[in-house]
Parts: structure tokens; sequence; C-alpha cells
């Protein structure tokens, strides 16, 4: 069937996931209804989850959930780049590793073992969990655990209007700031905000946490800085692996 | 009736002239009169927009002369130039009568901007609004002198609870220790009795994020301003941060107005409350900041168990008009005031070694001193130091797109130049790429880019910064001490190796000769025994003594290059110049130094050189002359122009004669009143400039004389494509010492006879006293 003459083709958009904590998929997405009836006005929504198997459809923007633990979803992942004009991770699973990457704190055989027990051996796993940049080329990124809906908001609409979508390069603190936060190093706790890029409005400080670095890091994090602060503050190198090590066990961020 | 744009006052001719002169190349109808009586007569002959006057010593009639025109005729917007406007000179304008604006006379071309923004805003008004409110209107009506009354403490409720029931009021809180401000409707849950804020009261005018603009997208795009006029009362506000208002003011409510940011200002009633607690990072005496005058509506301060309140505005007086438990203050209770005020100050613990005014040399002197990248190793570039800091203002502006792709914001967000993007460009180069460039950006832009800018240091020491910073580097305090450290130790190091220890015995030199110039001025020739050299630079100058009579700065108006003596011109103006002019031949005088600097031979040489000079300026000018007649193959084209009221007073006239006659120089002349005899130019000096042609980028200017000749002068220059290190002057001060102590040459932090008398315009930017 040719397409009516004088329709124009909106982009199609599909999402995918791996390994995944626990989704932040477009019913995660928390998007105002008014801002899910403009994205599916914008957007064609061919593919949900799961690739057709078999199929040839090739995609305008992809959006790529969870990280990479075996070998098979690595296939995967190579498949869908090649179909997909833009990759964009989405959130700290697909974009860090995020929390999976816990895993790679225990030898694979281990971490095998303890889950799957005396199945481990009909799995094949990596032998580390892996951010998707790790195995593909990706284009752009959604980060944070949970992402911001906002931003997942702007992103699109920048790509739609052909504008080159920018995360933030300031680091959480700028955020925290700005809401007005007393910093946590003050009442004796810590943070990994000064390394963490924002975006995120500093939700968790705001709501009487600290930053745990969900969002990755900034640029140019300095990291011996961020160390002795957490020294000066008491931490030990245990402690401080211990308290920071959800999104920084992923080798190239480790703390 | 003609219109006319612009009328200037002004006794003195060459200023009269030359502002007549600059504002009418600049496109202006412009009307130039000598007293205030043809003023008067010209404004209501005529229509007139903006009338200008000078306030100088010899022309200090200008506030009353503003002051009638205005009273005269209000809808005249009154313009004071005055090159130190201090306090006193403010005040005494508002005080005369409103005089609308008091200008520095620095940069020169701040006169033209004001003027067109007020030409701009009356033919806006003629035409009726366009934009949204860009005019920057003064805010509340500024009260003198300021009266202080006493509330109790159940007034003050009252106050508040009055305030509240109309306003937003953000007032000071406390929430797990620490102080923030809230929007508060209960008078009981406000603190008065704070150290200080996590962020500034300043977010209330300058918010983390604003929305600028709603935008339309797709084929017919609109932009729409999108300005908050909501009335808001900041209820308890501290003087140091008082202060950062009022750079915002200058920054804001200047040039370039912003819109949201004066639509808030307009807004918002200030009420401030002493700071009797500081915070132990606080260094706000310091910067001038503990205490202000002025900047609020009112300012309350606790007293014996009741407030005193001070009223700063016509707003303020209103707040309190009518209200019960109101009464003046008992002497008892000023005393007490006062007192408090005093033990305040002394409980600050930072303080800085090194006075205000010498950070910017100071700084700009240790730009690459290796403390900077050793203090900013652990910095985090987390930019907390500028987020909560009062004084902080850059922003970054972003378009945000809604989902349905036809509408967006444009929204600016704080920003700061301690992240680590913020001088990335698109090109992908980053100006201030490492932690070392932008720490010391921070403290140079603190202590020095903004002086220069604005006239105003861009720390108040609330210590905020110093607190937030997590690895401890962010002091402004701290990092300045650390630099007057090192310089100190740096002198320390020099004046061990230097040894010899600066003289006042003069060397006892012969007058060889003695010949005049004009009616009150001569030259002397010098020889020091033994045929002694002096050593001097061009631009350098003597101290000489008449034993019994005294000593006088004075420049030595001869080349090194003509070796064996030294020339001296010298006008008969008091004690030593009068007795000079009694000595003859052989006798003896005493002579020390050379002191000073000098002219900057090395950026003059190989340059295209324009040297002006008006009246005896000439005395100091000529060594330089004469040195680049003597050394002229260093030297590329050589214009000099020259000055005089008439031409019976012009100086040197043998060698203005033979510098006309030489093919590599080239002379021009003019007088302000000529003669019968004078066929030359007539006309101030200013009037020479135009028609000369110069090569902007290999040039460099030098100017000397009477200081009203400078800033018109200054100004042509400019106009030529001249940047402000091209250009340098002379100044004249009174001098006592000539070795940077007995203080008389001082001229903001720096003393003349050591740093100067030679400075380029860059180098005065940063001197508010410096031309007068
Ligand atoms: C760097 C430099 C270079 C200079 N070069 C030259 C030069 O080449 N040729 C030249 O002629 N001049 C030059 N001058 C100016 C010259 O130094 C002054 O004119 C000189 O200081 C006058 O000294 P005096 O003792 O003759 O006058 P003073 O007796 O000091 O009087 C000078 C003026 O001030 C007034 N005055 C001074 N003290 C008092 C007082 N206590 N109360 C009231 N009025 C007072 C006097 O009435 C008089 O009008 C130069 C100045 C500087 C700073
Ligand atoms: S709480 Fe964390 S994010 Fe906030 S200022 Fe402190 S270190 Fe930065
Ligand atoms: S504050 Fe830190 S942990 Fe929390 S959402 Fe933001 S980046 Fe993630
Ligand atoms: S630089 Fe620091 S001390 Fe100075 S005004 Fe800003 S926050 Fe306060
Ligand atoms: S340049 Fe830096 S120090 Fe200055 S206002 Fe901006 S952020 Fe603050
Ligand atoms: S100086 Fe301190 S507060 Fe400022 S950016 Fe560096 S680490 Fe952050
Ligand atoms: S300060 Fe120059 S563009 Fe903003």
């Amino acid at each position: 069937m040719t397409p009516r003459a004088g329709r124009v083709r909106k982009p199609g958009v599909a999402f995918f996931d791996f390994t995944c904590c626990e989704g932040c998929q477009l019913d995660a997405l928390n998007l105002t209804e008014d801002q899910i009836m403009d994205l599916l006005r914008a957007v064609e929504i061919v593919e949900f989850r799961e690739v057709k198997t078999g199929g040839c459809e090739s995609y305008d923007i992809s959006f790529v959930e969870g990280s990479i633990a075996r070998e098979e979803d690595a296939d995967r992942l190579r498949d869908i780049r090649e179909r997909s004009k833009t990759v964009i991770a989405l959130g700290a699973c697909a974009h860090i590793g995020g929390v999976n990457c816990l895993r790679n704190l225990v030898p694979a055989d281990a971490a095998l073992q303890e889950v799957y027990g005396d199945a481990a051996g009909d799995y094949d796993i990596l032998d580390t969990v892996l951010p998707i940049d790790a195995v593909i080329d990706v284009d752009y990124v959604i980060p944070g655990c949970p992402i911001n809906p906002e931003e997942f908001a702007r992103t699109v609409a920048d790509l739609l209007l052909g504008k080159e979508p920018r995360l933030p390069r300031h680091p959480v603190c700028v955020e925290c700031k700005m809401a007005g936060n007393l910093c946590v190093f003050e009442k004796g706790q810590t943070c990994v905000g000064p390394i963490t890029r924002a975006g995120c409005k500093a939700i968790c400080v705001t709501a009487g946490r600290h930053c745990w670095g969900c969002r990755g890091l900034v640029d140019d994090p300095n990291i011996d800085a961020q160390r002795e602060i957490l020294d000066d503050a008491g931490l030990t190198v245990e402690q401080i692996l211990e308290e920071f090590r959800i999104y920084f066990s992923c080798g190239k961020e480790a703390l | 009736m003609r219109a006319y744009d612009i009328l200037i006052i002004d006794g003195e001719p060459i200023v009269r002239e030359s502002i007549r002169e600059w504002l009418a190349r600049a496109g202006y109808n412009v009307e130039a009169v000598g007293s205030v009586d043809d003023a008067l007569e010209a404004a209501s002959e005529h229509e007139i927009h903006v009338a200008v006057a000078d306030h100088r010593p010899d022309n200090a009639g200008a506030i009353d002369m503003l002051c009638r025109v205005k009273s005269e005729h209000p809808k005249i917007t009154t313009v004071l130039i005055a090159s130190q406007p201090s306090h006193t000179v403010e005040e005494a304008a508002a005080q005369a009568c409103e005089v609308d604006h008091v200008l520095r006379p620095f940069p020169p071309d701040r006169l033209e901007r004001l003027i067109r923004e007020t030409m701009r805003s009356i033919h806006a008004e003629r035409e009726g609004p366009v934009g949204v409110g860009l005019a920057p209107e003064p805010l509340a009506e500024v009260v003198e002198p300021r009266e202080t009354f006493v509330l109790s403490s159940v007034a003050l409720k009252a106050l508040f609870d009055s305030l509240a029931a109309s306003n937003r009021v953000f007032a000071v809180v406390e929430r797990e220790g620490k102080y923030s401000y809230q929007a508060v409707a209960d008078f009981a849950e406000l603190s008065l009795d704070f150290d200080t804020t996590l962020l500034p009261p300043t977010r209330f005018l300058f918010p983390p994020r604003e929305t600028l603009l709603d935008l339309r997208l797709g084929a017919s795009p609109a932009a729409e301003p999108v300005v908050s006029e909501e009335a808001s009362v900041l209820f308890g506000v501290h003087p140091y941060d008082l202060r950062a208002i009022e750079l915002l003011d200058e920054v804001f409510m200047g040039q370039q107005p912003d819109p949201n940011y004066i639509a808030r200002r307009r807004n918002t009633i200030l009420i401030g409350i002493e700071c009797l607690r500081p915070s132990a990072t606080a260094f706000a005496p310091s910067m001038d900041a503990d205490v202000v005058e002025s900047g609020f509506d009112l300012m309350l301060a606790p007293v014996n168990g009741d407030f005193a309140v001070i009223v700063g505005t016509e707003r303020g007086s209103k707040i309190l008009q009518g209200r019960d438990g109101i009464r003046a203050p008992t002497d008892a209770e000023i005393a007490a005031l006062s007192a408090q005020r005093e033990a305040a100050s002394k409980r600050y613990r930072v303080q800085l070694s090194v006075s205000r005014a010498r950070l910017p040399r100071l700084l700009e002197d240790y730009y690459d001193d290796p403390y900077w990248g050793d203090r900013s190793r652990t910095c985090l570039s987390c930019g907390s130091c500028v987020m909560v800091c009062p004084t902080c203002f850059c922003f970054d502006v972003a378009d945000q797109v809604d989902l349905d792709l036809s509408t967006a914001r444009r929204v600016r967000r704080w920003d700061g130049c301690m992240l680590s993007d913020f001088a990335l460009v698109a090109s992908g180069e980053n100006f201030r790429a490492t932690r070392e460039d932008r720490f010391r950006h921070r403290m140079f832009r603190k202590g020095k880019y903004l002086v220069e800018r604005y006239g105003i240091v861009g720390c108040v020491g609330c210590g905020r910064c110093t607190t937030a910073c997590l690895p401890r580097i962010a002091s402004p305090a701290e990092a300045w001490n650390e630099i007057a450290e090192i310089d100190r130790a740096e002198r320390r190091r020099t004046r061990t190796l230097r040894g010899k220890a600066d003289s006042y015995v003069p060397h006892m030199a012969t007058l060889k000769r003695v010949a005049p110039l004009t009616e009150r001025e001569k030259v002397f020739e010098l020889r020091l025994p033994r045929d002694q050299e002096v050593g001097h630079q061009p631009g350098q100058f003597v101290m000489v003594s008449v034993p019994g009579i005294g000593e006088a700065p004075i420049s030595i108006a001869s080349s090194p290059t003509r070796r064996g003596s030294i020339e001296l011109a010298i006008r008969d103006t008091g004690n030593v110049t009068h007795a000079m002019h009694g000595l003859a031949p052989g006798a003896v005088l005493g002579v020390r130094g050379p002191f000073g600097n000098g002219f900057p031979l090395e950026a003059l040489e190989w340059r295209d050189l324009i040297l002006i000079a008006g009246g005896i300026g000439l005395f100091p000018l000529r060594s330089l002359i004469q040195y680049v007649a003597d050394r002229r193959d260093r030297f590329g084209d050589v214009t000099i122009l020259y000055g005089a009221r008439s031409p019976e007073e012009r100086v040197f006239t043998v060698d203005l004669a033979e510098w006309s006659r030489r093919e590599d120089l080239t002379l021009r002349q003019t007088v302000d009143q000529g003669s019968e005899a004078w066929g030359g130019h007539v006309g101030v000096i200013t009037t020479l400039i135009p028609s000369i042609v110069i090569q902007p980028a290999k040039t460099m200017a030098v100017v000397v004389g009477p200081p009203v000749m400078y800033r018109f002068v200054i100004g042509e220059l400019k106009k030529k494509g001249l940047a402000d290190d091209q250009i340098a002057v002379s100044l004249e001060r009174h001098m006592k010492c000539g070795t940077g102590k007995c203080g008389h040459c001082q001229i903001n932090g720096i003393y003349a006879c050591q740093d100067g008398p030679v400075f380029t315009l860059e180098e005065l930017n940063v001197l508010q006293e410096a031309v007068a």
C-alpha cells in the first residue's frame, strides 16, 4: 500500500528494553495526558519492547532501556542499531549500567550461581554487565533512575524540531543550590552531587536524601577532590564503595 | 522656537565647545551657553530635552544652574557630570533638587549613551509604550535626611501584618539551625536575628529560573515578553545584601536595562535589618558592606527590646504613616544603636589585609602566580560558590520547546563562571578550560573586573561562598589575602636587594641659564655637580627645592638625549615657583630624582604617535618630542597637536617653529581666542583631531594638559578607533615626597609619584579619582 499523496510520514519511534530495574518505559514516563497526546500526534509508535522476528522494520528513533548482561542481548542490540537512525539510551541502566552493575562486584560465575542455582549452566552471561554504549554507538542519552519526564519530552521535541538535544553539563549541586537546599555535608552526611550531571533538579536532596549519582558523571569530574571531601567527611574507602556503588560499579566511572 | 536635544551650560569655553562638538557630531541638536541666565532664556525660547552641566571646582555652580533650569522647566532631564560622583556630590545634587543623573566623565561615551537613551525614552513616551517598561525610571524616591523612629515590637508586628495583608512577604525562617527566605504570613514564624541565609534575597529580584518570552513556533512565529509585576516585600535584609542589590541595580538598570529585573525591583519593598550576629565566614566590613546608608525603604535595628526604624525612601515613609506606637528615639537609644553597631563590626572574624582599592592592581600583578593553580586543585567545579553569591548574576538562556512543537518558552537560569562549560563556545573551544582559569577568573571578576566596569567591588563579604564550598577554597578574602601576602613577601625581598634608601637629600645643581617663555613662565637650565647626568626618561620629574622656601615637583622639559644639563620650564604659581622666577644664573638649587614612571617608551617605539599638549602640558611633553626627534628612526609618523588659550600664552615657541619646519614631524597648533597677528587655526584643541588621519592599529597617543582637556580629547581619540591601552596621559597631583609615602598624590589605591604620573586610560579606568 502506498501512502496517500501529501501525507507527511510521522517519525517512527520504537522502545526496546533489556535488563532493567523497573523500567523507565513509556507507561512509567509520568508524562501528563496532554503530553502523551501531543507525543502520539507527533510520532508513530511503531514498536514496543520486542522486535518483530524476521521483520525488516526500520525506526527513526529507538529508545533503549536496560543494560546488557547476556551475549544474545548484545546481538539484539546490534540489530536495533542497524535498523535505527537515532538510538537513545533511556535511563540509568542503559546509560551507565545502572543498578545492574552491582553484579560486577562479584565474579560472573558466582552471580550466576547465586541467582540461578543449578540452572546456571543454561545461561550465557557476559563477564560484566554493560551499558549499551559499550556495545553500540549511542546518539543521545536521557539519564536518570528514573528518568526526568520533562527531559524526555524536551529531548523528543528537540529531535523532532531538528535541534541537537543538550544535557546540562553542570553538576547536581547547581540545581541543589537553586532549590535552596542545605547541603547534606553540613548535616554530616555525604553526597556525590558535585560530580553528577544535573538535570533532575536535585530531587533526592530536596526530598531529604542525598544524591547517589544516578545521572552519571559530569564531563570533567574532579574525582580526586570528591574522594577528598568524602574522606574529610569521615568515610573510609569501603564505606564510600558501600554508599555509592549503586551507580559507580561499571568500571569506567568507579569512585 | 527651535527644538534642541541638549543644552550645555558651562562657563569654560573648552568644556562647552568640546561637549557641543562631540554631541553635535553624534547627530544631536546642541545649544551651548555660558551662564544660567542664558540657559533659562534658551529654555524658555526653545524646546529642550536634556540640560548638561559639569561639576568642577571652577564651575561649582553647576548643581544650582541645573536646579534652576529644572525648577522652571521640570520636563527637562538634567545631567550633572562629576569627575568624582562622591556621595557628597550626589547628595548635594539630590538635595538641591532632583538632578536626574550624576555621571562620571569616564568612559567619555557614557554621556552620549545616556543622552541616546533619554532621547529614546522621550520619543517612546510620545509614541506610547513600545516595550515593557524598558526605560529605567528612578526607583522609589530617596528621602533626605534619613529619619529614625522607634517602634515597639507590637507595632512592628502590626506593620508586618498590614504589609502581609496585601503583598507576598518573604522573610527569614529558621530550619535545621540554618536560615532561609520563605513566604511568611505569620510574624511569629520569622526571624530578625540571624547570621546569614543559605541563598541571598537577591533571588527574588533575579530568580534561579524565569521565563523571559513565550514563543510561538511555526509559519508565523511570535514572541511575547513575560514580565511579572507581582508586588512583594523582603522583610529583613542584611546590609551586605542591600549592597549587593546596589550592584545588581547598576548592572540591570543601567546600560541595556533588563525589563524583568526592573519590574521586580520596582515592585519589591526592601526592609533591612542590621546584622548584629555576623556569620563566621563573613567579612562585610572589609567590603564596606556591614552598614549601608541607602538602598532600603526601611531599615530596622533592635534596640532595648524595641525596634529602631530608619526611613530610606518616600515609599518607606508612607508605610510608616499613621501607625500607632511610633515615636522619636531617645538619646540613650541613639547611643545604644551606634554602640551595638560598633560591637557588631568587631564580631567579624575574617578581614581583608589589603585595602579594597588596591585589589585591581594587586591582582593584575599576580595573574600568573602559581597560587591560582595550587589553590584550585581541589575545586569540584560544582558552582556552589556562585549559586549562593548575592553579587553573581551570570545566566544562561535556552528555548524549551513543548511536545506539541508549536509553543516554547525562552528561559533563563543562573549560570556561573565556575562551571566547566561556562566559557565554552559553539566551535568547541573553552576559553576557561581549567579549574585554575575559572578559579582565578572568579577572584578577578569580584576584585577587579566588576570594579572596573561598574565602579563597585563585586563581593560584599557575606561569606556564603566560603560556607558552601566543600573543599573550602572559595573565600575571596582568603584568596586576596594570600595574594597580598605573596606581594608583601615579594616586596620584602626586593627591598633587601635594592639596599639603597631613597634619600631626601637633594643634589645641589647650578642654574646655567634662565629665559622667559611667556609672562608667567620661564625656562631654567640646570647642571648637576661634576657634570653628572640625572639619568631620566621623558615624562619623569624631579623635586626642585629652593632652600628655606620648599620643594616642588617639576617635570623635566628636556630629553635625556640632550646631555650635560636638564631644562625645567616653570610657571610662577606659588612659593617655590615664585622664588625660582627670581633666581639668576649661578644660583644653586636642590634637585632630587628623577621620580615617576615617565612615558611608556617601549609601547611608543615603532608606532605612529599622536602627541597632544594643552597649555603648559607642553612642558613634560617637550622632553618626549625632543626624544622622538633625536631618535626619529625608531618611530612611525609623528603628529604633534598643541593648543593654548591665546597666541601669547603659547610656550616654547622657538621649539614649535623648529618642529613645524621639520619634514618628519607634523605640527598643528590652535588657540581658543585668536588675535590680529594670529593667522593660524582658532578653536579648542579637540577641533584639530577629526581631520587627522590615524591608523588605529599602529598608533599610540600621549595627552598632557589641564584636567578639563583630557576627557574631550580622549573622547575624540576613541572615535578615531584608539583603545584605552593606546592612550597615555600624564596627571598632575599635589606631591610632597616623590617616593610613594606622603600620600598627597594618591589616586585611589595608587601613588601618582611612583606608579605615575603617566597612565594609560586602561589603568585609569579603575581609578574613580583619576580625572579631577
Ligand atoms: C609630576 C608633576 C610635574 C609638574 N611639572 C611642572 C612643570 O614642568 N612646570 C611647572 O610649572 N609646574 C609643574 N608642575 C606643577 C607644580 O609642581 C606646581 O605648580 C608646584 O607644586 C607649585 O609649587 P609652589 O611651591 O610654587 O606653589 P605652592 O606654594 O605650593 O602653591 C601652589 C598653588 O596652591 C595654592 N596653595 C598651596 N598651598 C596652599 C595652602 N596651604 N593654602 C592655600 N592655598 C595653597 C597656592 O595658592 C597656589 O595657587 C608639576 C606637577 C607635578 C605633580
Ligand atoms: S547536597 Fe549534594 S548536591 Fe546538594 S550541594 Fe551538597 S553536595 Fe551538592
Ligand atoms: S539527585 Fe542524584 S540520585 Fe537523585 S535523581 Fe538527581 S542525579 Fe539521581
Ligand atoms: S563572593 Fe562570597 S563573600 Fe563575596 S559576596 Fe559572593 S558569596 Fe558573599
Ligand atoms: S562571572 Fe562568576 S563570579 Fe561573576 S557573576 Fe558570574 S558567576 Fe558570579
Ligand atoms: S570553589 Fe568550591 S564551591 Fe566553587 S566551584 Fe570550586 S569547589 Fe565548588
Ligand atoms: S555578558 Fe555579554 S553576552 Fe552576556
